[in-house]
């Protein structure tokens, strides 16, 4: 069963000539239909995201700042960000739909949620939008199962290392934030270095790849690099950021990714749900209106067991030494940690 | 304390001129070395190279008319946005002792602290920070 949070393609949110268009989610959603799962798929659209929810990431002062700058006209944010005087609201309503959907899949207690919905939100740190994102929705999803007390595990396989969800859980015991990634890319953070704070050290997996990274360096990096952490983690949910921009026909970087690497990521990433029912993919970026649709289907379609087409999956002889990179800089890393602990405070 | 390193904001624009400006000035009293720093943004593609060698060729050639000796500026090219790019410029390995931006950030029309980049670094820089304003409002 795939339940669809939203679909909220947030057409008053929109600058002409942004890649981060309303086009995404209608992409993403056509992805869905080209696997006719007819009676197998739940639609379940959001609502504005309580104000007491979002405070569970985002500070109220901060809200009140961002709902107060759109309500004025909206405008830059940043250089990349824009917004209208409806993109609060629609922001509110991305989040809603990322909670509407975990809340089905509690009742169902079985099959997987996919958010299709925009803006964005992986980027967007506790008190500032940047990056296309104004509020962070897997987030705020992430800070609402671990109010219920569940143990919470976010992939983030967008092109873009996730700096906004890395820094809001990170001395966070009870999230354990994998991301892979292109690097150097915006936003400049996401080095394999960063592993956490003292209250959650290792419990941030960054896996920086290199320009044409190809889909078996994403899965070995998550494999290797993240597989041990989720052991030791054991989480209780799994949250995908699912960005689809790093195919290799996305337009803002510059991974050779094909759409049937994304149905090997979600394999391995359903490798480590720990029962039915507990995986839910937020939409992140991906503005190859195509590529978007292919991946989406191929993600889900393998994630469903549903019949699919995708392109072949993609390797590459550097991918091991790219991963490797990314193992001995954590490794080191979490060497200097131990040592300083050991040290103590004095 | 000594000022050994300013880093300033650099993305072209009038305010970003003026407050090179006054970097410069301020490097050349103060003996210190000058870094710009040139964020690339999410919309930023490698592609950007040419414009970006531009900008460096501009910020150079203005340096080297305020008196700054060649060995003394660097170029420096930052992934994120302006606001993080300056911030991790106070940092290793870059370690700036100060922060210069120009006032006007894309955003014109103040009163709201969101969407401008001296207002952003105002709140969290961990270094000292001039903020130049531009000549006159408008
Ligand atoms: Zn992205």
């Amino acid at each position: 069963m795939l339940i669809v949070g939203g679909p909220v393609p947030s057409p008053e949110h929109h600058r002409v000539g942004h890649p981060e268009r309303p086009g995404r989610v209608e992409a993403a959603m056509a992805g869905i239909d080209d696997l006719h799962l007819d009676e197998d798929v739940e639609v379940v659209p959001g609502q504005a995201a309580p104000l007491d929810r979002l405070a569970l990431v985002h500070p109220p002062a901060f809200l009140q700042e961002l709902a107060a700058f759109c309500g004025a006209g909206g405008g830059d944010l940043d250089p990349d960000t824009y917004s209208t005087p409806q993109s609060f609201e629609a922001a509110r309503r991305v989040v809603g739909a990322g909670l509407a959907a975990i809340d089905r899949l509690k009742v169902l207690q079985a099959g997987v949620a996919f958010v299709a919905a925009r803006p964005p939100g992986h980027h967007a740190l506790a008190d500032r939008a940047m990056g296309f994102c104004l509020l962070n929705a897997v987030a705020v999803g992430a800070a609402s199962l671990v109010a219920e007390g569940e143990r919470v595990l976010i992939v983030d396989w967008d092109v873009h290392h996730g700096n906004g969800t890395q820094a809001i859980f990170w001395n966070d015991p009870s999230v354990l934030y994998v991301s892979t990634h292109q690097w150097p890319l915006y936003p400049g953070t996401g080095a394999a270095r960063e592993i956490g704070g003292a209250d959650a050290l290792e419990l941030t997996v960054n896996v920086p790849l290199g320009p044409g990274a190809t889909g078996d360096a994403l899965r070995r990096g998550i494999d290797e690099l993240a597989g041990p952490a989720v052991d030791a983690f054991g989480p209780t949910w799994v949250l995908v950021s699912a960005g689809f921009d790093a195919h290799r026909d996305d337009p803002l970087a510059d991974f050779a990714l094909s759409s049937g690497d994304f149905a090997e990521l979600a394999k391995t990433v359903q490798g480590f749900v720990p029962r039915p029912g507990r995986l839910a993919l937020f939409l992140e970026g991906g503005y190859d209106l195509l590529a978007v649709r292919g991946s989406v289907a191929a993600t889900l379609g393998e994630l469903l067991g549903a019949p699919y087409d995708a392109e072949d999956p993609t390797s590459d002889d550097r991918s091991g030494a790219m991963v490797e990179r990314a193992r001995a800089e954590r490794v080191r890393a979490i060497r200097s940690a131990e040592e300083l602990e050991r040290e103590g405070p004095g | 304390m000594t000022v050994r390193t300013i880093a300033v904001g650099y993305d072209g624009s009038i305010g970003a001129q003026l407050a090179a400006r006054f970097a410069f000035d301020l490097a050349n009293q103060l003996g210190a070395n000058i870094v710009l720093v040139h964020a690339i943004g999410l919309l930023g593609r490698t592609d950007e190279i040419e414009i970006v060698r531009d900008l460096e060729e501009t910020a150079v050639v203005m340096a080297g008319e305020a008196g700054i000796d060649p060995g003394h500026a660097r170029w420096h090219v930052s992934q994120g946005d302006p606001c993080s790019a300056l911030l991790r410029a106070g940092n290793p390995p870059l370690s700036a002792d100060l922060l210069v931006v120009g006032s006007r950030g894309h955003r014109n029309d103040a009163g709201l602290p969101l969407g401008s980049t001296s207002h952003e670094l105002a709140e969290r820089a961990t270094v000292p920070l001039v903020i130049v304003p531009s000549t006159r409002a408008d």
